[in-house]
């Protein structure tokens, strides 16, 4: 991963060398397309699937009660890890616009999972959901802002799909929910993207 | 299209050059028919001021269709759509069947009449049209625009109203009509004038073998079924002065359902079958109170029920099952009084209905107490006709509801004639709307109606239902739904000559408070989503239209009709003006925003449509040719902005093209050979109700010569 890193930082600094020639402050700029897949479950009653934005992985669940994990999903909600959430220092702010034209984050107005049931992210407020196809898709033109577990660090986000896997039986059922989204972490704790 | 309006153009042209020539005896009997629907008595349709059309008893005949719904979707204007709803997922059955799409608006809008009556059993605001039987069918009268006025609720987009077969002389007809699929109809109808008593009776069975479009899923796309459809009516003279009316309407059908479901976690087949049963009464006593004045009495008694039940194949265990009863009791009284200049209907009633739905919460039932007045002046030798008339409703549960139209129609001349019409329509927010309690196992959402959310969220959350921490409190005391309401204008001109005429209109409808669904903020335990209704969107429809009939030579006659629409919400121009409104490309998922070019409208409505006719005929023989074109139209959305404004998010336009001829090999025995869907137009999953190519054969034959004794 240190690598990738190291290659983000290297292709920004190229990028901005071209663009400007007076010298700026290199941002540490993590980013990316992920997918990662979770359990289609409708009933609410498995465990949320983690992630973190440091390094761009999935987090086991064993390591839920740490703050090692800024967000999870499970089928249609969203945990952030603060107050009812987990034990770190994460907020979450779902604002409109596009994920291009985000270009910081703001400094207060996180919201957090007050309690297990009034979440950060509401559930019904970044999707549409087709009763006749089954589709649900995510609203375009919302881009999630997250400050991290440790409370230090921001990072922008935008779920670009939601699609059924793992179908089983006729007519087929899903097994899994495949989310994809792309985002940028800015690992130089600045506001910036 | 654009090759299409040129198409138009260059005919119009070629037609004033051909009608400058020739002077054929064209038969102008269209405009003195006489239609009943536009200002509730019976009136020439050449002085009608509100655009009306009719399709006479011939056209039906001609066309061979048994299915209302293929003849009125020839006529310019009327669109036949399915519910958005109605789509068959994996062979799962579409229980709406199709509706009328008039001015851009859903079916949900038009009112359909039966001899001035209402046509009961809407399920999702859609009435089947291919329940009532076009034989006995004298002719079909459709009024655009909002026609509150004289019909009160869903009359927003206007009214469609199938006037059936009066008592005749002495008449015994046979039918029998075969097409593949199984299908297969017979028909018997008697009528006889017996001193002051009339007689007229109609029975048809209709039944299919359905059809399958996709192979590859179990169950065919539409199942078997079978339709009665029988109707009695008696008149009789009571003096010279009174006259009496009674007619009995009765539809027994029978569809069957077989299709694969999910059944923990394997694939099950379920099967059952559903009854739809109408069962109506008409008594109507007119009395001619003086040589100008008429007074009607009249009573409208109707008993519907539709019933479904499916059972797992392999257990016979009970799968799901509802069950819908209604019932109307609609007393009026209407007087009319003409003069020389001046003709003048009033009358006043109540429509009493009640309900009781294994979906709806309880037995339901709903009072609605009605009065109509309106008011012709003819000036100028009947040159200026001015029509102002307004209906007030007042239904138990919400305010009185005023409706008002005035039309005014100047014939300049015996060739032109212009017409311009401005009117309010509404529709009450109906049982499924207020009292509805829907939970879908399947797909997992339970849908509430308004009027009885604060009791069932109550309820659920008693019971430990409702997520921990959902808070209700908003919604005990919801906003109780208003009626939806719209105005419309139409302006039109008529151009009419011995061999050429040629109609043309431009609408304008703005509808508000229209009901949809929205989704609460929070879930049940099982982490379903709760709906419920409410008045949230504003929409407008606009448009234009051309029809145009030329009648070529003494048998052959061509017609061409088309319609621009368009059809937007309101609150969505808002979004796309200040620059809030985001689509996200499901390929390369960039995200931009949407242009004002870009949003093509409400779903299910195509900005284009267009139909033309060819129509040869002598004594004996026909031969009739009909094109119907459907422009691409909004299916679902693709890009997450829950709109049309993409290719991808269409159903691409298509051609329906007709063919028919009859032959009267003897006087009283004709025979007729068609095809429908010549090229074979198939969609299963959005148009899972257009078969494939249809042939088919009629046989009529009438007993008539059995009784001239001379």
């Amino acid at each position: 991963m240190k690598k990738v890193l190291f290659l983000c930082a290297v292709a920004a600094v190229t990028f901005s060398a071209c663009q400007k020639e007076t010298p700026v402050v290199v941002p540490t700029i993590v980013t990316g397309t992920k997918t990662i897949s979770v359990a289609f479950d409708p009933m609410g009653t498995d465990n949320f699937t983690l992630f973190r934005f440091s390094d761009s992985s999935v987090v086991a669940n064993t390591d839920s009660a740490s703050a090692n994990w800024d967000f999870g999903i499970r089928f249609t909600n969203f945990i952030v890890n603060s107050h009812a959430g987990g034990p770190g220092n994460a907020g979450a702010i779902l604002q409109d616009g596009t994920f291009d034209a985000t270009a910081t984050a703001p400094t207060s107005g996180y919201a957090y999972d007050t309690t297990a049931s009034t979440r950060a992210i509401k559930d019904v407020s970044w999707y549409d959901y087709n009763p006749t196809t089954h589709a649900f898709t995510p609203k375009a033109g919302k881009v999630f802002i997250f400050k991290t577990a440790d409370g230090t660090h921001y990072a922008k986000m935008e779920l670009l799909s939601v699609t059924y896997g793992g179908l089983v039986g006729n007519p087929p059922a899903p097994t899994i929910l495949y989310y994809t989204f792309r985002y940028t972490y800015q690992a130089n704790g600045t506001t910036t993207f | 299209m654009k090759r299409i309006i040129i198409l138009l153009i260059v005919l119009s042209a070629c037609t004033s050059a051909f009608s400058q020539k020739k002077k054929v005896g064209f038969d102008n009997d269209t405009l003195s028919e006489i239609v009943v629907t536009s200002t509730r008595t019976a009136t020439q349709l050449g002085n009608v001021a509100v655009p009306t059309k009719i399709v006479s008893k011939k056209y039906i005949e001609q066309t061979g269709s048994l299915k209302l719904q293929n003849i009125l979707q020839e006529l310019t204007g009327v669109t036949i759509v399915n519910s958005n709803l109605a789509t068959s997922l994996n062979g799962y059955p579409n229980p709406f069947g199709q509706g009328i799409q008039m001015l851009g608006l859903d079916p949900a809008y038009t009112a359909v009449l039966i001899d001035g009556e209402p046509l009961v059993g809407r399920n999702a605001g859609i009435l089947k049209l291919g329940r009532i039987a076009t034989g006995n069918i004298k002719q079909i009268e459709v009024v655009k625009g909002p026609s509150s006025c004289l019909y009160g609720s869903e009359a927003l987009a206007g009214v469609i109203n199938i006037i059936t077969d009066l008592p005749v002389s002495e008449k015994i007809g046979i039918q029998f009509h075969a097409e593949n699929n199984n299908t297969f109809s017979e028909t018997v109808s008697y009528a006889n004038q017996i001193q002051k008593t009339g007689v007229q009776f109609f029975l048809n069975r209709y039944s299919t073998g359905g059809y399958d479009l996709d192979p590859n899923i179990y169950g065919k796309t539409i199942d078997p079924s079978r339709d009665w459809n029988s109707n009695l009516k008696l008149t009789h003279q009571l003096s010279q002065k009174a006259e009496l009316l009674l007619s009995l309407r009765k539809f027994d059908s029978k569809q069957d359902c077989n299709y694969m479901i999910n059944w923990q976690s394997a694939p099950a087949i379920v099967k059952g079958y559903t009854t739809e049963k109408d069962n109506t009464a008409f008594v109507q006593f007119k009395l001619r109170t003086s040589p100008k004045t008429n007074l009607f009495l009249r009573t409208f008694y109707d008993n519907y029920s539709n019933k479904s039940f499916a059972n797992l194949a392999s257990t016979d265990m009970r799968f799901d099952e509802t069950s819908f009863i209604q019932n109307i009791i609609k007393p009026e009284i209407q007087i009319e009084h003409n003069s020389e200049k001046l003709k003048l209907i009033g009358g006043i009633g109540t429509y009493f209905e009640n309900i009781d739905a294994s979906r709806y919460s309880g037995k339901q039932s709903l009072l609605t107490t009605y009065s109509f007045f309106q008011n012709e002046w003819f000036m100028l030798q009947h040159k200026i006709t001015l029509i102002a008339g307004a209906r007030a409703d007042k239904r138990t549960d919400y305010d009185w509801n005023v409706s008002p139209r005035i039309a005014f129609a100047y014939k300049a001349n015996s060739k032109w004639k212009f017409t311009a019409s401005a009117g309010y329509g509404f529709k009450a927010p109906d049982f499924r709307h207020m009292y509805l309690n829907f939970y879908n196992s399947q797909i997992g959402y339970s849908l509430i109606g308004n009027q009885i959310l604060s009791s069932a969220l109550q309820t659920l959350q008693q019971q430990g239902e409702l997520e921990a921490g959902a808070n209700i409190s908003p919604y005990l005391q919801t906003r109780p739904l208003l009626p939806e309401k719209s105005f419309g204008t139409h302006i039109g001109a008529k151009y009419n000559q011995s061999n050429f005429s040629t109609e043309i209109g431009i609408f304008r409808n703005d509808i508000n408070n229209l009901i949809d669904v929205y989704l609460l903020p929070f879930k049940k335990t099982n982490s379903r989503s709760i709906y419920s209704y409410q008045n949230i969107n504003s929409i407008f429809t606009q448009g234009a239209e051309i029809d145009s009939k030329l009648k070529l030579s003494k048998s052959l006659q061509f017609s061409i009709g088309y319609q621009y629409l368009e059809a937007k919400d309101k609150k969505i121009i808002q979004q796309i003006k200040e620059g809030k409104l985001y689509k996200r490309d499901p390929v390369t998922f960039q995200t931009t925003t949407v242009s004002k070019s870009e949003y093509f409208g409400l779903s299910n409505r195509s900005k284009n449509t267009f139909n033309c006719k060819l129509l040869w005929e002598n004594k004996n023989t026909n031969i009739f040719l009909r094109a119907i074109y459907r422009g691409k139209y909004g299916y679902s959305d693709v890009n997450g902005n829950n709109i049309i404004d993409d290719n991808r998010e269409m159903v691409k336009g298509f051609w329906i093209l007709k063919f028919a001829t009859e032959k009267y090999i003897k006087k009283n025995l004709g025979i007729q050979l068609g095809i429908d869907n010549i090229l074979n137009y198939t969609n299963p999953i959005q148009m899972p109700d257009v078969s494939g190519r249809i042939y088919f054969i009629n046989v009529n034959y009438s007993f008539n010569h059995l009784f001239n004794k001379h």
